[in-house]
């Protein structure tokens, strides 16, 4: 497995990570609502600065299992550790980062004050160490547009503020729900570039729930491959491609193979 | 159309109005009490226009104040209700009752209950506007951002936070919307209390006095009064729109040439 070295001159994330043995945890956990089993017992773990993504159809409980190390879904059975600890207790002191599928900005609130969100709440809680929201939309390409509002914005930058507002938080976990799911195929290709790009010095445990294969392979060091409901782990790959990841691997072999590979896990675990 | 053109439009129609209104009165020589020409409405404002003027400041307070008390009232039952389908279900048809029993006739009691001057009138335009404040601020609170909602629970932002980031400033397009229609209500409760209030100033008081002394003039001077003093409160909640609600998609002047709110490619300026 291929872990991003650190790079010294850059503040590590937070003071959590490297304290727990894995960042997240998870031993024996399922999920059930009602009498469908969205998520077969499963175990889970990542370690600090890993990134993994969880690959599946729709249906296949990814995003279940992605609010259960949230703490925003309780698990049926199991346990799960996040940062060494319970996800509520995670998330109530903020080392927990989370991405939706829609960015879900305040329209009242412009870009910056968007960006601003996460720290403007639960101000009690640390860590505040995260990179400033302005050096982050500069990041992310939208700094003239900082005191525009979220309607002036096309989706793909409505997208990039929501990435913004949560890196602000310098939690040590992201959580990444299908984030560019709802954008063009131009769009999306751009914005796991620029997740790469943003995320790789943060040296973050990244867990990101996709159905697009290539964002998988792209972003990850561990693929794993959830089958139709209900999930369960059906495959897993290491993705060992060179760091930092640049548009041009797409084009290579080596990342055609994988693709090839996931892709036929996923047609088996969807029982094709 | 532009702006310029629709406030030309509403002018034209206003005129139109105006002299059809003067010619009809004159042509089929109308009762003053029945309807009064503009022209002479116009005049005895003209006349005495410290009378109305004063008349006008004495409705007006009673109507804002019985709005602010309604709103406050309502933004604290409406939060309340917001936290329980039980609790919502429960008030809403005390609620529905209130909105439709007759003020009018219940209004006597309120004054032997509360007595002569402001107080009975400030109730009446604070209890028949609350109903419809409190629906907006229910369905207001409700309609916040559920993903956003889910964002602030990432981080475990507190019930008092989510209510003021989130979930009141998602309320405030339905109660400004209501507002325009509470504007009116408290005008009408407003000049009824004033003129079922023996003691009582303001536009309801000259309106009653006049109709009992077969005034046609007095009566609709106070009538228009109180029109303009609805035309400025609407004008009023207006500005208030256009500076509180700039972000809401209501507010937004050119519709991009895409037809959708997607295509900024320019920063503002």
């Amino acid at each position: 497995m291929r872990h991003r070295g650190p790079i010294p001159d850059r503040p590590v994330a937070s003071a959590g990570v490297g304290r727990a043995e894995f960042a997240i945890e998870l031993r024996e956990t399922s999920r059930r609502f009602g009498r469908t089993e969205a998520l077969a017992p499963i175990d889970l773990t990542v370690a600090p600065g890993e990134v993994v993504t969880v690959l599946g159809p729709s249906g296949s409980g990814k995003t279940t299992l992605l609010r259960i190390v949230g703490g925003l879904v309780a698990p049926t059975t199991g346990t799960v550790l996040v940062d060494g600890v319970a996800p509520e207790q995670a998330r109530s002191t903020k080392r927990i980062g989370f991405v939706p599928q829609r960015p879900a900005l305040l329209p009242w609130r412009t870009v910056r004050q968007n960006a601003r969100l996460l720290l403007d709440v639960n101000r009690g809680a640390g860590p505040a160490s995260g990179t400033s929201p302005d050096h982050l939309l500069g990041q992310v390409g939208l700094l003239d547009f900082a005191d525009a509002y979220p309607h002036e914005l096309s989706g793909g930058m409505q997208q990039r503020v929501s990435l913004a507002r949560t890196l602000a938080l310098g939690a040590p976990v992201l959580l990444l729900d299908e984030p560019f799911a709802a954008l063009d195929e131009i769009t999306r290709t751009d914005m796991r570039h620029l997740l790469a790009e943003v995320s790789e010095p943060l040296q973050t445990t990244i867990l990101f729930v996709t159905h697009s294969i290539a964002e998988a392979v792209f972003l990850s060091d561990r693929v794993l491959v959830l089958s139709s409901r209900p999930g369960r782990i059906v495959g897993e790959e290491l993705v060992d491609l060179p760091r930092p990841r640049h548009a041009g691997l797409e084009d290579e072999p080596a990342f055609f193979a994988l693709e090839r590979r996931l892709r036929a896990l996923l047609h088996a675990g969807m029982g094709r | 159309m532009n702006s310029r053109r629709v406030m030309a439009a509403g002018a034209v129609g206003l005129a139109v109005f105006a002299l059809l209104w003067e010619l009809l009165v004159r042509a089929l020589d109308v009762k003053p009490f029945i309807l009064l020409a503009p022209t002479r409405i116009a005049s005895e404002l003209a006349d005495r226009p410290s009378y109305y003027l004063g008349a006008m400041g004495v409705t007006a307070r009673h109507a804002v104040l019985g709005l602010a008390i309604a709103i406050a009232g309502a933004l604290l039952l409406g939060a309340l209700l917001s936290t329980s389908r039980f609790l919502e279900h429960a008030v809403q048809p005390v609620l529905m009752l209130i909105l439709v029993a007759p003020w009018v006739a219940y209004f006597a009691s309120i004054v032997v209950w509360l007595g002569r001057g402001d107080p009975p009138v400030i109730f009446l335009v604070a209890f028949v506007t609350t109903p419809a404040y409190v629906f907006a601020t229910v369905a207001g609170l409700r309609s916040a951002d559920p993903d956003a909602r889910e964002v602030l629970r990432s981080v475990d932002a507190s019930r008092a936070e989510v209510l003021l980031r989130l979930r009141l400033p998602s309320a405030l397009p339905a109660l400004l919307a209501t507002s325009r229609y509470g504007a009116a209500l408290a005008l009408a409760a407003a000049y009824y209390g004033e003129g079922g209030n023996l003691t009582s100033v303001g536009l309801g008081a000259i309106g009653r006095r006049a109709a009992s002394a077969q005034s046609g003039a007095v009566l609709w001077a106070s009538v228009v009064a109180t029109v303009l003093l609805g035309v400025a409160l609407l004008v009023a909640i207006a500005a208030i729109e256009r500076v509180a609600l700039r972000w809401h998609v209501s507010q937004r002047r050119a519709p991009h040439d895409d037809g959708g709110d997607r295509g900024a490619v320019t920063p503002p300026a």
